[in-house]
């Protein structure tokens, strides 16, 4: 039954947390002369024919999966209390560098793809491994030296682009790497939508679609139930604790920030390979940061994200109808701005609520009548200790002592100063 | 000295049938409470018992459901501490909220400030604490930093701190229990003083002997109730402790030796430093442990033990010095390792260091045994098997809690460190590094881990007992060994010391050392 009541609670915070950010978001809408419902019924209108509905659903489910990779990339440092504001960076250095390795060989379908997957993550990991090699040897903090390889990265990335990959000709408005030959195109999921006897969308659904999928099974395994995954949660919930029972700390943000690079570096990858092709100047960009609002939205789990990237990908695609219902897009914005500024409160919300019902949860049974000798007064003689309770022997004692709900740590709390 | 429950006699305090509850739990119910003016009243119970809920309601830090407050026999409600305050209430802490880089007069007068055309009045202030602290002998400089202070001068500050805002009625929350011997001597001279004076003091605390000694009348609370009062000069401490835990007591008692030849931790030449190349903090400590031992580490907190416990589990740098576990040197060995190796660990603080507060009970169990069965098969956690085994534990070390999903932080303080003791067990270790194992633990739960420790030894573990509980050390312990400025400056034997001789070499006085080092 607490289990039940805990998923309820956690379900329940982020629900009423996008209520509460869309009630903002609808008055914020009111107050610059717009019409509210008006936003909601272009948001949720997909179109008139099924061609145009399904087309609707690719692109909502196309956007969702970068944002997922992204979310899953922050979630994996975030469980052991690392916040890798990085995946920007790492992302965006991986992609050009796999898509110049991918136009630069040519190889058999699936090996192709295998390269310029690996050498993306790779990349990823690497940028990632920086800053916890500067972590773990000089004591910088994850935050500066991810931001600032931040800004590295994206000039790296602009001179690759526009140097020694570049494969567009002189003078183009667009300026791309070369493109990558078509064994190194991921194959689409459109059969599958017509298979399920849904209209053939314009778009291309992504069949990275599996692959992050795939990915986000395996983060959840690995968080959840193996060894690794257990130092690594353990971490996060107290660095001291885990040092005591023989976690290698060091090791540790080395480790993760690797395997959150390794997967910062898939996020490019259904754009690459399931549409773009190329790296160019136009590239999606933002994923990193926005998957830090993902990955927050999600709690940093796997399935949670998988929402949060739905609820995203979706509130972007109404970005151009908005428009064309001449309502400003940057609504858009500040409604995923709202949601995740809600969410984070909703669950800081619940996460005390919870724990203070933990901690009172198998506290004392409330003092039953004749226990004891409730107000014996034992006078000023030397009278004997005054009756014992015949039931309370030392064995029950114990239980019964279970606290009364306040120990040293309320204190601390509430300390106002004598 | 007239007898308690003499109605004519004034009343400072007075609470009447106090119930406080918290959401499922009731943690004070029909609490009365009588106290005089100008007497120290303690009020005993164990730790849970309702002690501090009943402290916060009469300092303001919440409301009582039902009851009365009454102050020299008015009614009285207070919304927040500062009511309390200014009514004349004050309460020093157990853990003093002292800023360290603070002088003695900055702390006191903090939130008071007396200030002349907008800048703090530091002569004003001065003479103030120079007159509190001469009309109560508290003997304190104004101008001493607090960082120099030892803890009883720390402890004095507090007190000053209170008096300085006029309080004429001291709650005093288990002052004694960061104090050797001496000092506790010291403060109860304070206390003398401030009685003279006409304030009344509430002194809480579990130690019955200290408050037999100091306190003109006790009340014993219960499970959240008042169960009575007593007489301190007509009521022994086995029958006070009777009162409070509702049965009788379980003695530690020593019994032979069960000491073997073999040893299991050799520490040779130890040496560990604050910061690299500084001062030592453990001082060239050389010791044995041997199978079936109990070897105790005695001192005032702060000389070293934490950073000795720390280097034993590999948690910190040797900066000199050999470790051995039975035959193996693991002087270069990971903690992960030492572990493996077969040391087990309970730590000081099991908040900081050996739990997962917000995790259930089995992966608490999993915690320190991520390597090791039944916790894992494989790369995997077995989930299964480590829930089973946390069930296994519960029940063995009579762990209260409603199973193995429960979070930790919902247990007592004695649980979880059942909980932890029975963990570590449960991977049969070949040594112990016990450090403050009953800490914060109820009487109950006491006796429980002392059993627990003495099984242990017989069966041929070694164990390292580091405590601040003097009986606790000299009970248990075959050999103890008296830690001072990260040396061990003596050993002694622990079945004809008494407290007060190895309170002498905790503070270097019994080696003609006045100077107390609490580093």
């Amino acid at each position: 039954m607490t289990a039940l009541r805990r998923l309820g609670l956690s379900l329940m915070a982020p629900a009423i947390a996008v209520a509460v950010a869309l009630a903002l978001s609808a008055a914020v809408i009111a107050l610059i002369g717009q019409n509210p419902a008006t936003a909601v019924r272009v948001m949720f209108d997909f179109g008139d024919s099924p061609a145009q509905q399904t087309q609707a659903i690719v692109v909502v489910l196309n956007r969702a999966v970068p944002l997922f990779l992204a979310g899953l990339a922050v979630s994996v440092a975030f469980r052991m209390g690392l916040f890798n504001i990085g995946v920007e960076g790492q992302y965006r250095i991986a992609t050009v560098l796999a898509a110049g390795a991918g136009a630069a060989v040519a190889l058999p379908g699936p090996l192709h793809l295998l390269l310029i997957v690996v050498v993306a993550m790779a990349v990823g990991a690497f940028w990632a491994g920086i800053v916890a090699v500067l972590k773990v040897t000089r004591g910088v903090s994850e935050v500066i030296s991810s931001i600032m390889l931040n800004f590295i990265a994206l000039g790296l990335a602009s001179y690759l682009l526009t140097g020694p990959l570049r494969g567009s000709p002189e003078g183009a408005s667009i300026i791309t790497t070369s493109p990558i030959p078509e064994s190194g195109w991921f194959p689409g999921l459109n059969g599958v939508l017509t298979g399920l006897g849904l209209a053939e969308p314009r778009s291309e659904l992504y069949g990275f679609l599996v692959v992050a999928g795939v990915v986000g099974i395996a983060v959840a395994v690995l968080i959840k139930r193996t060894r690794f995954g257990f130092d690594l949660r353990a971490t996060g919930m107290s660095p001291s604790a885990a040092t005591a029972s023989g976690v290698d700390a060091r090791r540790m943000v080395l480790k993760a920030m690797l395997i959150s690079g390794a997967i910062a570096g898939l996020i490019g990858m259904p754009d690459l390979l399931g549409e773009a092709r190329s790296y160019n100047t136009e590239f999606t960009a933002g994923l990193g940061f926005l998957g830090i609002a993902v990955a927050l939205l999600g709690r940093n789990s796997p399935l949670g994200i998988a929402f949060g990237a739905l609820l995203f990908a979706f509130l972007d695609r109404a970005a151009i109808p908005l428009q064309f219902a001449d309502i400003p897009a940057s609504v858009v914005t500040i409604i995923q701005g709202t949601i995740v500024l809600a969410v984070v409160i909703a669950n800081e919300i619940a996460r005390r609520v919870t724990r203070q019902q933990a901690e009172r949860g198998s506290a004392v049974a409330p003092p039953t009548s004749g226990d004891g000798s409730t107000g014996g007064g034992q006078g000023p003689g030397d009278g004997p200790p005054p009756d014992v309770g015949p039931t309370t022997g030392t064995g029950t004692g114990v239980g019964v002592r279970n606290a009364s709900g306040e120990p040293g740590r309320t204190d601390s709390r509430q300390g106002a100063g004598a | 000295m007239e007898i308690p429950l003499n109605e004519s006699a004034p009343l400072a305090v007075e609470l009447r049938g106090i119930t406080k509850r918290f959401p499922g739990v009731v943690a004070n119910k029909d609490i009365e409470l009588r106290v005089r003016r100008g007497e120290v009243h303690a009020i005993v119970g164990e730790n849970g018992a309702g002690k501090s809920t009943l402290m916060k309601t009469l300092y303001g830090m919440h409301r009582p459901d039902e009851g009365q407050i009454l102050l020299d026999g008015e009614p009285a409600s207070f919304r927040s501490p500062a009511d309390a305050i200014a009514a004349g209430i004050g309460m020093v802490h157990q853990h003093f909220m002292l800023a360290d880089n603070f002088t003695v007069l900055e702390n006191v007068v903090l939130g008071s400030e007396p200030t002349k055309g907008g800048r703090l009045d530091r002569a004003a202030a001065r003479d103030r604490i120079r007159e509190i602290s001469d009309s109560y002998a508290l003997g304190l400089d104004p101008d001493s930093l607090v960082e120099d202070l030892g803890v009883g001068d720390r402890q004095r500050v507090e007190i000053a701190k209170v008096l300085y805002r006029g309080a004429t009625t001291l709650i005093l929350d288990e002052p004694t229990a960061v104090l050797v011997p001496q000092e506790v001597d010291e403060l109860f001279g304070n206390l003398a003083e401030l009685k003279r004076e006409g304030l009344t003091v509430i002194f809480i605390s579990h130690k019955l002997d200290e408050v037999r000694k100091v306190a003109d009348s006790i009340t014993v609370i219960r499970r959240g109730t008042t169960v009575g009062t007593a007489d301190p000069r007509t009521t022994s401490a086995k029958e006070l402790a009777e009162m409070m835990v509702g049965a009788e007591l379980p003695v530690a008692a020593t019994r032979e030796s069960t000491v073997r030849e073999a040893p299991v931790l050799r520490m040779r030449g130890v040496s560990v430093t604050a910061v690299a190349g500084g001062r030592s903090v453990v001082d060239d400590v050389t010791l044995t442990v041997r199978e079936g031992e109990v070897v105790g580490i005695a001192g005032v907190e702060g000389n070293g033990q934490a950073e000795l416990v720390d280097a034993i589990m590999g948690l910190r740098p040797l900066a000199a010095g050999e470790l051995r576990l039975g035959e193996e040197d693991i002087t270069q060995w990971s903690t992960r390792r030492r572990r493996e190796g077969g040391i087990g660990f309970v730590p000081e603080d099991r908040h900081r260091q050996g739990m997962l507060l917000d995790a259930p009970l089995w992966e608490n169990r999993v915690l320190g045994h991520q390597t090791r069965p039944p916790a894992v098969k494989g790369f995997f956690i077995d989930r299964r098997a480590a829930r089973a085994d946390t069930a296994r534990i519960m029940r063995e070390y009579d762990v209260r809690a409603p199973g193995p999903d429960t979070a930790a932080v919902a247990l007592s303080g004695g649980n979880q460190q059942k909980l932890i003791v029975g963990r570590e067990m449960s991977a049969h270790p070949r040594l112990l590094v016990a450090a403050h194992p009953t800490r914060g633990v109820d009487v109950g739960a006491q006796a429980g881990i002392w059993e627990l420790l003495k099984d242990a030894r017989a069966e041929g573990m070694g164990i390292l007992l580091v405590s601040a509980d003097l009986d606790e050390l000299i009970s248990l312990s075959d050999t103890l060994h008296v830690m001072l400025r990260g040396a061990l400056v003596a050993t002694l034997d622990p079945r004809r010391v008494t407290p007060e001789e190895l309170g002498g070499h905790m503070t270097g006085a019994a080696r003609g050392d006045d100077s107390v080092g609490a580093a």
